[in-house]
């Protein structure tokens, strides 16, 4: 059975209602400020602005708190209320989906330390194109997955999914010119290798967003597909 | 990739099968104690159930859910022909158990309910000892060896945890007992008859949780060797102790499924208002 959009809602408990409510909108709001952490640390770096940097590590914090915020509503609802069904899907969900979203926000602060030391080092390498271009990518994927959770939209999150296979695509080509530059010039290396981190924690945040994707698919499906291929995981969509 | 992990040499894992529950049931591949082939049942004018079709598969956990009225209890009753009792009841379809319809006119009614033993919500002892409460059914059957009697109560008691709380006080009262003990007491009287399936309608909802706990792991234990099929208002009850799990509203059959599947992503809206609480 599938979940239309105000599918948490209707409970005999209006307490239950509201508990759930308040679990999707604690979410939602710490998505938000992680893909805004994803953003900073991108322009931080192409932008070498050194105090950006610091607030998205100052932040991390507070993201760290929401963590076990989240985490710790959905141990009570499952305490107190023995969710089922749909419901029990929304609590185990947010409950995974808020350690990718905490995840998601180390890579940020990763980039950000990146910045700094760039900053320090002074001059501007080479490789910002490809850490524009997927860091735009992966922050558009982690605001898609966040939108696909909130409208409980399969179709959003499957696209999600695909997305995430062309930025691997297009990470691995990106390392491959890296490692060109530092054979051109091995005296780059140093700089080259922040530019790689950076890279690695893109691509690792475009898996969390994926991570999200799926998520959604197991609350509003009801079926896992987890480690399936793109098209494995359309079958299994489609399949009712 | 893939394959040459699968074949690690040397490795006493089945590196193939790791990981893979084996746990998911699949009804259409269980044995059936009963099937049930369109059974209606009206009360007079009234139908309670409006053509039932599902098996109760054997030596496995059905629990039957749903509001008060849906018609489960009837349904249950249904099973070992407690309906013949209440006036102006009429029922058509069949309940097959062993390939033959429990409602033929040549079925003795008695066998019938030694073979499908029932446990309702109110423990209800005899007046009489522990012990005679266990043994009263097989002296019904003409058992006279005290030998034989003495072996099967204590099996039964052992059976239905009991047995240590009451060795040193078989011969007093039942009724000096607590309700869980009276309740596990009534189970025992019904096993003790080696039946082939127990129904047990509300078994603890008059009893306290630990009560309810003890009567839980007892159906657990007894699955292996007994159909059991099990009425309950308490859904997280039907959640922990079934295999399979019926939910019924207003006379029909809504849903019936693996209970894991029914608890995690019903196939039925009704199913879903009905088991998170939410008013249909």
């Amino acid at each position: 059975m599938d979940l239309t959009k105000n599918a948490h809602s209707h409970h005999i408990s209006q307490q239950f209602n509201s508990e759930l409510e308040q679990l999707k909108n604690h979410l939602l709001e710490m998505g938000g400020l992680v893909e805004r952490q994803v953003g900073d640390a991108i322009n931080s770096l192409i932008n070498a602005d050194s105090d950006l940097a610091v607030s998205v590590r100052a932040n991390d914090k507070k993201i760290n708190q929401m963590e076990l915020d989240i985490d710790e509503e959905c141990t009570r609802i499952i305490a107190r209320r023995q969710p089922a069904a749909s419901d029990l899907r929304l609590v185990i969900t947010a409950s995974k989906a808020v350690m990718d979203l905490e995840r998601i926000g180390d890579e940020s602060a990763k980039i950000a330390r990146q910045a700094i030391k760039l900053c320090e080092e002074g001059e501007s390498p080479r490789g910002y194109v490809e850490i524009r271009h997927i860091g735009e990518r992966v922050q558009r994927m982690t605001q898609a997955a966040l939108t696909a959770f909130a409208r409980l939209d399969v179709d959003a999150a499957l696209a999600v999914a695909q997305e995430d296979k062309s930025v691997d695509q297009e990470y691995e080509s990106a390392m491959r010119e890296m490692i060109t530059f530092m054979m051109e010039d091995p005296r780059s290396i140093k700089r080259v290798m922040n530019v790689i981190w950076s890279l690695r924690a893109l691509e690792r945040i475009g898996d969390h967003a994926r991570n999200i994707a799926e998520g959604v698919i197991y609350l509003v499906k009801g079926k896992d597909v987890r480690h399936l291929s793109i098209d494995e995981m359309q079958r299994e969509v489609e399949r009712s | 990739m893939s394959t040459s992990t699968n074949q690690t040499k040397g490795h006493s894992l089945d590196m193939a099968n790791l990981g893979r529950d084996n746990k998911h049931l699949d009804i259409n591949a269980e044995i059936p104690a009963f099937s049930v082939n369109d059974l209606r049942l009206s009360y007079g004018e009234k139908e309670a159930l409006h053509g039932i079709d599902m098996i109760i598969p054997k030596k496995r956990v059905t629990a039957f859910i749903g509001p008060s009225g849906c018609g489960k209890s009837t349904l249950l009753r249904c099973f070992n022909r407690m309906n013949d009792l209440v006036d102006g009841c009429h029922i058509s379809g069949e309940i097959l158990l062993d390939e033959q319809n429990i409602y033929d006119k040549n079925v003795d009614v008695a066998e019938l309910r030694r073979r499908v033993g029932m446990v309702f919500q109110k423990p209800n002892p005899f007046p009489k000892s522990i012990y005679e409460n266990v043994a009263y059914g097989l002296r019904i059957q003409g058992i006279k060896k005290k030998r034989q009697i003495d072996e099967a109560v204590e099996w039964a008691l052992r059976s239905a945890a009991l047995w240590n709380e009451v060795k040193d006080r078989l011969h007093e009262s039942a009724l000096g007992m607590s309700g869980g003990q009276q309740q596990r007491l009534v189970i025992a009287r019904t096993i003790a008859v080696k039946p082939e399936v127990l129904l047990l309608d509300e078994p603890a909802s008059a009893l306290d949780p630990i009560s309810t706990l003890k009567i839980e792991e007892l159906i657990h234990e007894l699955k292996n060797e007994f159909t059991i099929a099990i009425v309950t208002h308490n859904m997280q009850q039907a959640a922990r102790v079934s295999d399979y799990t019926a939910f019924m509203y207003m006379g029909d059959m809504v849903e019936f499924g693996d209970t894991d599947k029914l608890f995690t992503n019903p196939e039925k809206k009704q199913t879903e208002d009905y088991i998170t609480g939410r008013y249909g």
